[in-house]
């Protein structure tokens, strides 16, 4: 088993399920579906599948035709996954909230949704500024009825949720952040394999305090569980992987036993998803100390000093564990 | 091969390139002039040979599905262009304080490029962020923006430095919001692809392909609802025009008959997809031919052919007649965004994989600012002189605005709560107390 690189556990996936799948589509702009091992194999998928199963060498930048006419191949029955960059994270929304979500339910359970959109995120960078910053959109996709929501954060996962997804009959909208790509991964099987949809993992069992993270905030939730321990905190860290359905179960056990809930956004704070993960476990757990911090509501502007202010980065995070801890 | 003039030696170019190309028809002015129903009855507008049998590698820059990777030209300019008939009597027509003008601009935008690209690759002054150079276009925005009035509105694309300059642009502010300064036209928030001066009718860069169609469309509409006679221009790559804004835009414009010019700068190839492979039609503009509106296809590396095109679609719009359509072929001398292939003191970006270095070669030889220079000599509009004491003024000007830059102050940080809403700031909700760190610690 070779070490995968992310962008090729990933696309290992696509292709494994296309294999079985003869009449699944696999759309995509921008950004070709080719990747390679460190041993020298290509996996290229626009040669393998031919054009027309794939957008070929690729197709014009027309986020509504890539996602509309791939829900109409899943509202007919067959298998379809679009994979759009992280400047139109947006772009396909209409056509999700009033097409994708909503037809199994309008025709009384008649049409199936096999439908994937694997949406690139952005990321907290410098440098790029406001249209091709931003972060925590999974948030608006999962208000929509209809629509499950997944937000893988290493390669592991990004190959067992993408295939849970593309197996899934239901519309899945599958979050891919750049800022979890790189450094150490974990192992990936050459087989393909699941990552239930709904099951959040504990990556750090701890006592004191539960902080919940998902990519991109967890790169800087792993660089700070170091400093938060050696302040002497105990902290519990649950990647909840699949935003909706959530793993409240999960969390609710977690926060039971330390009675603190920190969660970190990379998000707008307004209206992002961790304010739902507090919501859900407040309810389920009465008498629990909650914080959330985020990105403020503001676009992320281009300057390396004011991003680095915004961002809700690792020493932000450990003084927020130390300040619940003291309340 | 190419001698002094710009022309190229056809029989060489075959017998570099390795195959003969397909011979097709190109570029007949499709211009309708005002007051005169159909425009085909008019073909000299452009001025340049565009209606003439030229020697392609492939049949036009567009549907050519057949079109391979590999294939190393995928489009040549024609042999010879030269800048004559109509378009170069209406250009000669502007004082001679326009033309320096415009010959300024030119040159200014093509210097200031230049040295942003030796900064970034030379990377001593740590520039960071996406930049798009429009290094070989500068005849579009030049011969366009010569045609508006001040108070006429621009709406960009993310390669839009050029169209900046052309309208008038502060060369300091620019550079200052590429250091991502205080004093840039942003105040650092912006960047590159994103500067604005509204001051100047200058609507902005713009980071989504495609965004030009309604903000163009919108300020035109709102001159109509003001009575001004101002009209806007919605700027627009061969990419930009599969948008599904494109149709819903140029669809309505017509309908209303709004002041809006569109204008394509088609260098057929978006990212590294060239447009052959995503574009059912010969050229971009062939789109919304079914719209009773004036097409302009002009060879956007002609100051002349575009200045001409535009100052027939200006004068159509403040005539209450509408949209026009134009659409200039030209050609990126340098990677999509960033330098790529680009070397400090060299232009050009060389050896990248969806290009050959030999179609780079060959456009090289059509520059828009050496022709419109040649141009200048031969009517005699200007000396020598005049020429290249404004070239060394260019180059000053742009050697400033890198010390204005470099001298600038970084944005105060905690400015990054500001001038999201009109008023005030939004809570540092990155901090637990909102304000700042209470246990500051290393990590």
């Amino acid at each position: 088993m070779a070490r995968k690189s992310y962008a090729y556990a990933q696309l290992e996936g696509v292709a494994q399920e296309m294999r079985k799948n003869k009449d699944m589509v696999f759309f995509y702009e921008y950004e070709v579906p080719v990747a390679t091992l460190p041993t020298g194999e290509v996996l290229d998928l626009a040669k393998e599948f031919g054009p027309l199963r794939t957008s070929g060498r690729g197709w014009a930048i027309d986020e509504s035709w890539l996602v509309g006419s791939a829900v109409g191949v899943a509202a007919a029955g067959s298998i379809a996954v679009v994979r759009l960059p992280s400047m139109t994270t947006l772009y396909a929304i209409e056509y999700i909230y009033n097409q994708a979500g909503k037809l199994r339910s309008m025709t009384g359970g008649q049409a199936s949704m096999p439908f994937v959109l694997w949406q690139s995120g952005g990321g907290r960078t410098k440098g790029s500024a406001g249209q091709h910053t931003e972060v925590g959109q999974e948030a608006l996709y999962a208000n929509l009825p209809g629509i499950k929501v997944v937000v893988p954060s290493n390669a592991y996962d990004a190959k067992g949720l993408l295939i849970a997804a593309i197996r899934d009959p239901d519309p899945v909208v599958y979050f891919d952040y750049p800022e979890v790509k790189s450094g150490e991964q974990p192992e990936v099987p050459d087989d393909p394999y699941e990552v239930p949809l709904g099951k959040a993992v504990v990556r750090q069992p701890g006592r004191d305090i539960t902080i919940v993270a998902w990519a991109p905030a967890s790169v800087e939730v792993k660089r700070a569980l170091p400093a938060i321990a050696k302040a002497g905190i105990s902290a519990e860290y649950i990647d909840p992987r699949t935003l909706k359905p959530l793993d409240v179960g999960t969390l609710a056990a977690s926060v039971k036993k330390t009675r603190r809930l920190l969660v970190v956004e990379h998000g707008h704070y307004t209206g992002g998803y961790g304010s739902h993960v507090i919501a859900e476990v407040v309810q389920a757990v009465p008498g629990v100390k909650a914080k959330k911090i985020a990105f403020p509501d503001v676009p992320g502007p281009g300057a390396q000093g004011m991003m680095a202010w915004l961002r809700p980065d690792a020493p932000k995070i450990v003084d927020a564990a130390i300040e619940i801890m003291k309340a | 091969m190419p001698d002094h003039n710009g022309n190229i030696d056809r029989r060489t170019l075959l017998k570099a390139l390795g195959s003969a190309g397909a011979t097709s028809v190109v570029f007949s002015s499709c211009a309708r002039s005002i007051g005169t129903a159909r425009a085909d009855s008019n073909p000299s507008l452009t001025g340049g040979k565009w209606d003439k049998t030229v020697t392609l590698a492939s049949a036009g820059p567009g549907g050519n599905p057949a079109w391979q990777p590999g294939d190393a030209v995928k489009f040549l300019p024609p042999e010879k262009m030269p800048t004559r008939g109509r378009a170069s009597d209406t250009l000669a027509r502007l004082s001679k304080e326009q033309l320096l003008t415009l010959y300024r601009r030119m040159n200014a935008s093509r210097k200031w490029e230049t040295a942003m690209k030796d900064l970034f690759v030379g990377g001593k002054d740590g520039l960071y962020g996406a930049f798009h150079t429009y290094i070989g276009e500068e005849a579009i925005a030049c011969g366009v923006m010569a045609a508006l009035n001040d108070d006429d509105y621009i709406a960009s694309t993310h390669r839009g430095h050029g169209h900046l300059i052309a309208k008038g642009g502060d060369l300091n502010q620019m550079a200052a919001e590429i250091f991502f300064k205080e004093s840039g036209y942003n105040k650092g928030y912006g960047g590159s692809m994103h500067i604005t001066d509204m001051s100047k009718g200058i609507m902005g860069m713009n980071g989504i392909v495609g965004a030009s169609f309604y903000l163009a469309a919108g300020a035109a509409l709102r001159a109509l609802v003001r009575g001004t006679k101002q009209l806007a221009v919605a700027f627009f790559g061969d990419g930009g025009a599969n948008s599904p804004y494109y149709f819903s835009a140029v669809r309505s414009c017509a309908n209303y008959r709004i002041p809006v010019i569109f204008v394509n700068e088609n260098n057929f190839q978006y990212m590294g997809v060239p447009m052959a492979t995503v574009c059912p039609t010969k050229y971009i503009s062939d789109y919304t031919k079914g719209l009773d509106i004036p097409h302009h296809v002009v060879d956007g590396n002609d100051v002349a052919a575009v200045y001409a095109a535009t100052k027939e679609a200006a004068d159509w719009a403040r005539a209450g007649k509408g949209p026009s359509m134009i659409e200039g072929i030209t050609y990126r001398w340098y990677d999509h965004s960033g330098f790529a292939g680009g070397r400090v003191g060299k232009d050009a970006a060389w050896g990248l994989p969806y290009r050959s270095d030999e179609e780079v070669r060959q456009w090289m030889t059509r520059d828009p600012i050496a022709r419109f220079k040649a141009w200048l000599l031969e009517k005699e509009l200007a000396r020598a002189s005049e020429l290249a004491a404004i070239e060394a003024e260019a180059q000053s000007a742009v050697e400033s605005s890198i010390a204005f830059a470099r001298q600038s102050k970084d944005p105060d940080p905690r400015a990054g709560v500001l001038n999201t809403h009109a008023g005030g700031a939004v809570p540092a909700t990155q901090f637990f107390n909102r304000s700042g760190l209470a246990n500051p610690v290393s990590v």
